[in-house]
């Protein structure tokens, strides 16, 4: 007797701490996604700008370059507090900060090679240390014409780094006059960067005679004021539709990732529920318990199949299908990409459609059945106006399960969507075909592919986890609600 | 064993010849010959397990979809046997309406519960439908009871209007032969008391067959009485005549309680 209480009460204990262990999984990976994407908050936006003086007829002029006769000098400022304070904002630099660009400017200008004096790289340097949206910055410009300069005619030039987009910029970025030389008149001036990037203006020449006088060239003072909060900013731009994490100006739009995911969720689901609840009916309904014995097993073995053996037969099966269906027409490499990734998760989950679909068939009682039989329904109408009503909950719970089965699939997708974040385009029948067979990249093989040598802690390894969090919530969410629907089934039946 | 029995002066609705089924190759029902007059009430009696039920089923078919069940022998209907090859199901079922033991309405409203067999039989729509179900539920004694909440489910009625819901459910279908398998079992006495009333209210019109293990049920509501035992047809006959004055010795045992 006291032997079965025991047993009773370690297998009580162990149900308890078997509990208590998965719940605390679910924990600690949420608190992990979510402490580790803190690092995506912390991203810096830097930005980068080439500004240059230069003849007005340079041929250089559209290229942003530097002409040795004509200067350009910068410093910067920073620090929120000189932002906030709009005396402060327009306050003239001082004495010794003019000085300091003159220590500068006195230092690189020892060098032989006159490009060495480069102001806009310089200039550009500065721009680029990275700073966090909440910290405004300030960037202060002398122009002037070195003594030799002939012209009569100056201009101040200026474009964005290559990969530079100013619609990533989280700051307000603008160019302004704050003051001309002594004795030279022009009207103010104030230009805002993200409207317009690339850009040149002409100045009166003003020549500075020595070192001194550069001091008291035109004064622009470029300003990057933030427009939001780097945690605004980075959520803001984690929704845009570019993900490209690795180049200078980063940008994590994890847009086409999601759209990709969902999109393929979508089409699989499509494909896989209507066949899934077909063969579910039939299994249920129809096939003698023979066919029911062998169609289990089978069932059972096709959901076990490894998804990087089912991603490897996507390769040798659908992709060179679909090549050689749309491969000349749209100048396919190969034929992955959304369509294939799609076809195999249908492929995948559609074991797991059928068997969960079964189950919810086979719950409503056979009293349901016999009572619509009675009624003189066939029995399509039976299935169709009394079973699959019956069952909606459940076989909801069972789309549900399989759509946040499908959302965080990764074999598969990496194997087979060629990796390339694209947005889809459904703005034409052309684009949108393009779209389906194209290469794509989702969520989950994003984390896969990119984990692996992402520096530790960086802004771009936090974005990681931030899509990991992405997709666990939304598994997650589907997954309760999956929950909320069984438990209605189980009300109905 | 018994031959036809038939009354000369009844019309017969329904009628089993030399009707046998087993289940596995197990008999349940042994060559039963019985005649069903129409518009009157029929109990069918007997111990559990005696074969009520599957002699009910087989006057729809409702037993063709249980694997190993052979069935041979006649049910005339309309002059037709309905195991004929060729027979149209749901017209046999337009015909022959069944309830069963336990309520078993539909996971939906009360309206559609009953809409559901007239707009898919009849094609009924809108004002015409709206008057067949409000005239089922009427028959069924129940509208008083419902016609304030149509649009409720029809699980959230009690175990008794359940169950008179799916006589409406059935009467909405407009047949002629009503089955009923032990419909009150699972009610309870006030209930039992309506559905009795209303089976007799149904016999007036309606060819009705019941299913009952309680006897003074039978005795009153029934016009007439089979008594099955072992798959046998043992006495059929007037049900005054079966209770008060049974004409073998089994009917007797059973009915003074003495078995099953
Ligand atoms: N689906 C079935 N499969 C196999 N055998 C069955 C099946 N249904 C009934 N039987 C058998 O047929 C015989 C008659 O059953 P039936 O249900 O007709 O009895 P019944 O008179 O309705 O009993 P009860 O009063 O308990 O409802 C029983 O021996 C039963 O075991
Ligand atoms: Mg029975």
């Amino acid at each position: 007797m006291w032997r079965i209480r025991l047993f009773d009460s370690l297998v009580q204990a162990a149900t308890w701490v078997a509990g208590g262990l998965l719940l605390l999984t679910i924990v600690a990976v949420f608190y992990y996604l979510f402490a580790e994407s803190q690092y995506a908050f912390q991203r810096k936006f830097p930005f980068g700008f080439r500004i240059a003086l230069q003849p007005p007829d340079s041929e250089y002029r559209n290229e942003v370059s530097m002409d040795p006769t004509a200067s350009l000098l910068a410093t910067h400022r920073e620090g929120t507090d000189a932002l906030d304070d709009a005396e402060d904002a327009t306050r003239l630099p001082s004495h010794e900060e003019l000085s300091q660009m003159q220590a500068l400017v006195t230092a690189t200008a020892q060098t032989d090679d006159p490009r060495q004096l480069r102001p806009d790289a310089l200039f550009r340097d500065c721009m680029r240390a990275p700073k966090r949206a909440e910290q405004g910055e300030r960037f202060l410009l002398l122009a002037f014409a070195l003594p030799h300069y002939t012209g009569n005619r100056m201009v101040l030039a200026w474009e964005p780094d290559v990969s530079f987009d100013p619609a990533y910029c989280p700051y307000e970025l603008r160019l302004r006059l704050v003051r001309a030389p002594e004795g030279v008149q022009v009207k103010p001036l104030e230009i805002d960067l993200r409207r317009q990037p690339k850009g040149s203006l002409e100045l009166p020449v003003w020549k500075a005679r020595t070192q001194e006088e550069w001091l008291q060239g035109y004064l622009f003072e470029l300003e990057a004021r933030p427009t939001t909060t780097t945690t605004l900013a980075t959520i803001q731009q984690f929704l845009m539709p570019d993900w490209a994490p690795t180049i200078l100006y980063a940008r994590f739009g994890m847009l086409p990732l999601l759209l990709a995911t969902l999109l393929i969720t979508l089409l699989a689901i499509g494909l896989a529920m209507p066949l899934g609840i077909a063969a579910a009916v039939y299994l249920s309904e129809q096939a003698s318990p023979r066919i029911r014995e062998w169609f289990k097993p089978i069932l059972e073995i096709l959901a076990s199949i490894p998804t990087v053996v089912l991603g490897y037969f996507g390769v040798m099966l659908i992709a060179p299908a679909l090549q050689q269906m749309f491969g000349e027409a749209l100048q396919l490499s190969s034929g992955r990409g959304l369509l294939a990734t799609a076809l195999m998760m249908a492929v995948f989950i559609l074991p797991t459609v059928i068997s969960l679909s079964e189950d919810a068939l086979r719950a409503v009682p056979n009293s349901l059945r016999e009572g619509a039989e009675a009624l003189g329904l066939t029995l399509a109408e039976r299935v169709r106006l009394v079973l699959l009503p019956t069952a909606k909950s459940g076989l909801i719970a069972a789309g549900l399960l399989a759509i946040a089965r499908v959302m965080g699939e990764t074999m598969i997708v990496w194997i087979l969507s060629d990796g390339t974040p694209t947005m889809p385009d459904f703005s034409s029948p052309a684009a949108a075909l393009g779209t389906l067979v194209k290469p794509t990249r989702g969520i989950p093989d994003t984390i896969a592919i990119e984990m692996g040598n992402v520096e530790f802690e960086s802004p771009h390894y936090g974005h990681l986890f931030l899509l990991g969090l992405t997709l666990f919530v939304l598994t997650l969410g589907i997954n309760l609600l999956g929950f909320a629907y069984r438990k209605r089934a189980q009300v109905v039946l | 064993m018994v031959a036809a029995m038939t009354l000369p002066k009844q019309k017969v609705a329904m009628e089993t010849v030399e009707l046998s089924v087993s289940y596995n190759g197990k008999p349940a029902l042994k060559r039963v010959s019985l005649a069903f007059p129409a518009n009157a009430v029929t109990a069918l009696i007997g111990p559990s397990g005696c074969g009520k039920s599957t002699l009910l089923r087989c006057l729809n078919r409702m037993n063709d979809r249980i694997p190993g069940v052979e069935i041979t022998g006649k049910v005339m209907l309309n002059g037709e046997d309905i195991y004929a090859r060729r027979v149209n199901l749901t017209r046999l079922r337009r015909e022959v309406g069944m309830v069963f033991q336990k309520p078993n309405p539909f996971p939906m409203s009360i309206f559609e519960n009953v809409a559901l067999g007239p707009r898919l039989h009849y094609g009924l729509r809108g004002r015409a439908l709206q008057e067949v179900v409000e005239d089922a539920l009427r028959k069924a004694a129940l509208w008083d009871e419902v016609k304030d909440e149509l649009h409720k489910s029809g699980l959230a009625l009690s175990g008794g209007q359940q169950q008179r819901l799916c006589i409406a459910r059935m009467l909405a279908v407009q047949p002629r032969i009503l089955l009923m398998d032990e419909p009150c079992s699972a009610l309870d006495p006030i209930s039992t008391q309506k559905i009795e009333e209303l089976i007799v209210e149904l016999g007036k019109q309606y060819t009705v067959i019941v299913v009952t293990h309680n006897l003074q049920q039978a005795a009153r509501i029934s016009h007439y009485t089979g008594f099955l035992m072992y798959g046998e047809l043992v006495e059929w006959g007037e049900t005054r005549q079966v209770f008060e004055n049974p004409t073998r010795p089994e009917t007797e045992d059973y009915i003074r309680g003495r078995f099953g």
